[in-house]
């Protein structure tokens, strides 16, 4: 019964997502070099449509195929809190026994996803999904982590966000795989379509990123855009680049799980430090601090 | 500490959503993550979703007046679907007359007009840190 496999990965993302010692040792078992599946990543600014966009795309493959979908929202500053809402846009696919969704809060990382989610892949991945797709945060113009993520990755462009030279700073932009204009019945659409053709459309070793124009909302040129992503994973197995890709990946991995290990010593070793020295009679903090760094250097050494 | 996880939904045809909405950014602001559905949804569709993202607790707010059909079956097929453990809570425009029966049901709170947001948040963290 669908319900079943799907309870038990869903609860193995929480404590992934958790960061469960044991959940990650787990997850650091299984392999991420199985080439059935293709990660496709959509990033994009906030209100581009991308969650649209993604139910589309799931709906069609899932026609056919296993499809998961990571969908990552942003959590609060403040709070630590998070309204995810993506699923809002994907009602219709509920019920589907093809498909699996989960979202995601990014736990205040920036880069448009979680610190955890190449480990959520391997986890995903091993249940027998055929594509999965990953919906980072709105982005900006700096949000890139996920093309280390994705196999594909599709950049979202909306028309009026800004004059043409939006369209050339580095960035974004540089790291689609895919364009994708969406909302393209909306006015602007020609000068986007212009600016995006001459200044962020590449070359890379006989893939030219191609550009596609949707209307998400309509099922408006989504069957183009599976064809792009289909030729995108063609050439990937044919040059050979899909490992190469999947190493990225891992290497992500390796960072941000040593970036989250430290982080864990550099909240505690302080707030032991203060424990031990905040309230000694002997030295006066405001007076003098030599002693407590000389005990730091020791604790960490010089860089 | 893991965050509590929140499934906020609209079960039966009301668009009213304003209180849901109310709901989910007090319940976001108390550091919780809370997946809010949007409108119209099937008791089916709410089960599988909290399924799909393993929540603690699912919040139904509706005010159509077919709370008394609708909240009883979220619990329903929770338990047939092995996911009993998962709480249930409802809110909207509900009847007192009403409320003894849905907690006889399974929905283990009921917060009708009034309620202020600090007795939800309180309910949800007792509920769920007491497991």
């Amino acid at each position: 019964m669908t319900s079943c496999w799907q309870r038990q990965l869903a609860k193995a993302i929480t404590k992934i997502e958790n960061m469960d010692p044991q959940a990650l040792a787990e997850a650091a078992s299984l392999p991420l070099d199985n080439s059935s599946v293709q990660i496709i990543g959509v990033t994009g600014p906030p209100g581009g449509g991308k969650s649209t966009l993604c139910s589309q795309l799931i709906e069609a493959l899932a026609s056919k195929h296993k499809v998961a979908a990571l969908l990552v929202d942003p959590s609060s500053p403040f709070s630590g809190g998070a309204i995810l809402g993506d699923r809002i846009r994907m009602q219709a696919l509920v019920s589907n026994p093809n498909v699996y969704i989960r979202s995601l809060s990014n736990r205040g990382n920036a880069g448009g996803v979680g610190s955890s989610v190449v480990s959520i892949l391997r986890a995903v991945m091993s249940a027998g999904f055929d594509y999965i797709i990953i919906e980072t945060v709105g982005a900006g113009q700096s949000e890139v982590k996920i093309a280390s993520i994705a196999d594909t990755t599709l950049v979202v462009s909306v028309p009026n966000l800004g004059d043409d030279i939006q369209a050339v700073k580095s960035g974004i932009l540089e790291i689609a795989d895919i364009l994708v204009i969406n909302k393209a019945d909306l006015p602007g659409v020609d000068s986007l379509y212009i600016a995006l053709r001459e200044s962020a459309q590449k070359h890379v070793d006989g893939w030219t990123v191609p550009l596609c124009q949707t209307v998400a909302l309509e099922g408006l040129g989504i069957d183009a855009l599976l064809v792009e992503i289909d030729n995108h994973w063609q050439w990937l197995q044919q040059a050979g680049r899909l490992l190469e890709k999947r190493k990225l990946a891992a290497k992500f991995e390796i960072m941000e799980l040593s970036r989250v290990l430290l982080q864990k010593h550099l909240d505690k070793v302080p707030a032991d430090v203060l424990a031990r020295n905040l309230n000694r009679k002997d030295i006066n903090l405001l007076q003098r601090l030599d002693e407590v760094y000389s005990e730091l250097l020791n604790l960490f050494g010089e860089v | 500490m893991a965050p509590i996880r929140v499934l906020m939904a609209k079960p039966g045809l009301d668009g009213h959503d304003r209180g849901a909405k109310v709901v989910s950014r007090a319940l976001r602001d108390a550091g919780m993550e809370v997946i809010y559905t949007g409108l119209r949804q099937s008791p089916e569709q709410i089960v599988q979703a909290a399924i799909q993202e393993d929540v603690d607790i699912i919040g139904l707010s509706c005010l159509s007046g077919a709370h008394n059909s609708l909240f009883p079956k979220v619990v329903e097929l929770l338990k047939a679907r092995g996911a009993g453990e998962i709480a249930v809570f409802g809110g909207g425009v509900i009847p007192e007359a009403d409320i003894p029966g849905l907690r006889a049901a399974g929905i283990e709170a009921v917060f009708t007009p009034g309620t202020s947001l600090e007795e939800i948040v309180t309910f949800i963290r007792e509920r769920v840190s007491g497991q």
